[in-house]
């Protein structure tokens, strides 16, 4: 018998620990990969579109025999135009992208914004009860009952009709203001609406009367004691929202409420080639729907996920 | 049972606490009904005394302890502590005040934010107050965690899922003792608890009592583990005081007859022993929406007679610091 020889395991250094910190591999869903890498590549290719050297620009018009090719849909998807060309010759791909920039400034924006106020108020109608929780519902009814079209026709129709808006800092398009604001409206009441019933019951627990009980004031519970509990609940509400709004943000184009210059939105390239689906102007149609498609599926998805991962932490408890 | 009165309550000065005429009511949705949760109980604690508050489920027990807390403010009465009313208080004045009443929850878990470290919620309170600098308050949380037997070291890295009930539980009492309060409040502190554990909290109240000069109020449904811990007991039901008593004075010689009947409910760890009849407590608690006239535990009482029904037995005296709130008690004054 030889002798055993007994490795004593060194002392985990950092980057062992750090290495330690994310799952193995086995444990990582496929769709879950999926989904995140297609964000993350269109996320890219959004931003760097300016800069990106195989990303045309979006408004290049083909000329001469050129046009005669290209135009009125002639250019199908090839090795040079990836995604085919759109009525007037241009890159599909290239405005794909482009509007991929602008579709997800609106998504984004809108929701951010109505976790802002949507949370904010929910939070202290669930907090604070009484008459303030009664307004705010019958709030938060009358803008659920409200018809969609019909807020889009007055906020953008009326209000943010063209031209720019100056903010200060940002200056921007009127309409692209218009549609964020319509989307934001829409989803304000639903989000309310979940943060206040997980608000109307965390504040029941007995940690948030330990608090008081402490002289903690009400904006510290809600801000230390509350808020941290609901965070889980908003991130995943937060994707599936965004995915949502994505998809709203498409049937406004489609009524032709939505964002046209100087590039468009997805919706917008669907609605600008779908009456000439019969003459040839499927693939301008089919590529953004595509894209819409995969990212709301993979805005699902990563939500699913996110949803899963902290119901994992309160099983345990 | 179930009176009312005030023969029982030691002289204004002697005690740390007094509660008088205790009244909280909750509205029943938008009926104009309401739940006569606690209804016109008043007790008293002396500095260093250990309270034991029992009875059954939703005799107002822990409403009464949250009541104190002004968690949420009583609909009447008057709760005195250290000769401060607190139902007039308001604002920064409450605020102070009741940092010198902590208290302790039934479920460990559910007292705990389980999003924020060990360390950071037992540190809360001194961060509430701005006491020290984040040196001396870590050490003081650190000094505190120990005194409770949790390792500070986990407590810096762990959240309270990864600890047990119990541990938990000494969480919760370090984070009432940060603020070195004078009286804390343990409301069912260990019915969640295995027996075992039960011990090892108990016996540390006990210890932490003794070092840190604390007066307790200790509501519990276990008469046994209220016996050992209480200087004195009040027994409740239906939201009123029934009978006040020494702790071994109480187990010994009951004179209400539900005390007699809580005390004969308690387990005899012999299986040869079988309940009888007469010992049991027929029916369910009454409605404290619509409570019964006269004495409250009429309805249930093995001894009630027509008097019971017509008129609310008063808390009388019967000598050596024993009260009851019968019209037949089951031994009278010597």
């Amino acid at each position: 018998m030889s002798d055993t020889v007994i490795e004593i395991p060194s002392r985990p250094n950092i980057i062992t620990s750090l290495v330690r910190r994310i799952p193995p591999l086995r444990k990582w869903k496929f769709g879950l990969v999926l989904s995140v890498s297609y964000i993350v590549v269109l996320t890219f290719l959004a931003v760097f579109a300016n800069v990106l050297p195989f990303v045309r620009r979006y408004n290049v018009l083909p000329k001469g025999a050129e046009a005669r090719r290209l135009a009125s849909y002639r250019g199908k998807p090839s090795s040079e135009y990836w995604f085919g060309n759109d009525k007037l010759g241009r890159d599909t791909f290239a405005r794909s992208v482009y509007a991929a920039q602008k579709t997800l400034t609106i998504g984004l924006a809108s929701i951010v914004a109505a976790l802002v106020i949507g949370g904010l108020l929910g939070m202290l109608a669930g907090y604070y009860r009484g008459w303030y929780d009664r307004v705010l519902s019958v709030i938060f009814d009358v803008l659920l009952a409200f018809p969609a079209i019909v807020l889009a026709l007055i906020v953008v129709g009326r209000f943010f009709q063209g031209g720019r808006l100056n903010l200060g800092v940002f200056e921007m398009d009127k309409r692209f203001f218009g549609v964020i604001v319509v989307l934001t409206l829409l989803s304000i009441a639903p989000l309310a609406r979940i943060v206040r019933a997980q608000t109307l019951s965390l504040s029941q627990r007995e940690y948030v009367l330990a608090a008081r009980g402490l002289g903690a004031s009400s904006w510290r519970i809600l801000v230390r004691e509350i808020l941290p509990n609901l965070l889980p609940a908003m991130f995943s509400v937060a994707f599936t929202g965004l995915a949502v709004l994505l998809v709203a943000e498409g049937g406004l184009a489609f009524l032709g409420f939505s964002v046209q210059l100087p590039f468009p939105t997805w919706g917008f390239m669907i609605n600008e080639a779908r009456s000439d689906l019969t003459k040839g102007g499927g693939w301008a149609v089919f590529f953004p729907c595509v894209l819409l498609f995969l990212t709301v599926l993979a805005f699902n998805v990563i939500g699913d996920r996110v949803a899963r991962r902290f119901d994992i932490r309160e099983a345990t408890l | 049972m179930a009176g009312t009165g005030k023969a029982h309550l030691h002289p204004e000065g002697d005690a740390l606490l007094r509660v008088e005429d205790l009244l909280v009511e909750f509205p029943v949705g938008r009926t104009g009904l309401k739940v006569n949760a606690v209804t016109g109980i008043s007790f008293d604690v002396l500095p260093g005394e250990t309270l034991g508050l029992v009875g059954e489920s939703g005799c107002g027990k822990s409403t009464t302890g949250k009541a104190i807390m002004q968690l949420p403010r009583p609909n009447g009465g008057s709760i005195a502590f250290g000769g401060q009313e607190l139902t007039s208080l308001a604002g920064e004045g409450m605020r102070t005040l009741r940092t010198n009443i902590q208290m302790i929850f039934q479920d460990p878990i559910s007292s705990l934010n389980p999003r924020r470290k060990v360390t950071n919620i037992v540190m809360e309170p001194l961060n509430i107050w701005g006491i020290g600098t984040p040196e001396e308050r870590l050490k003081k949380v650190n000094e505190v965690l120990e005194a409770v037997g949790i390792d500070p070291e986990r407590a810096a890295s762990s959240r309270p899922y990864q600890f047990s009930g119990g541990q938990c539980q000494r969480i919760s009492i370090a984070r009432a003792l940060v603020l070195d309060p004078k009286m804390i409040i343990c409301d069912e502190p260990v019915s969640a608890l295995d027996v075992s554990v039960q011990a090892q909290v108990l016996n540390l109240l006990e210890d932490l009592k003794a070092k840190f000069g604390l007066t307790l109020v200790f509501i519990a449904h276990d008469l046994a583990v209220v016996k050992n811990i209480s200087d004195r007991v009040a027994v409740m039901y239906l939201g009123k005081m029934c009978e006040v008593a020494k702790s071994d004075d109480l187990y010994l010689r009951p004179a209400h007859p539900y005390t007699q009947v809580l005390l004969n409910s308690i387990p005899v760890p012999d299986p040869k022993v079988r309940p009888t009849g007469n010992q049991r407590v027929q029916g369910e608690i009454p409605s404290p929406v619509m409570p019964p006239s006269g004495c409250r535990f009429r309805t249930r009482c093995p001894i009630a007679q027509d008097r019971c029904a017509a008129e609310e037995p008063q808390l009388q005296a019967l000598g050596d610091d024993h009260y009851v709130a019968c019209h037949f008690p089951l031994r009278t004054a010597n």
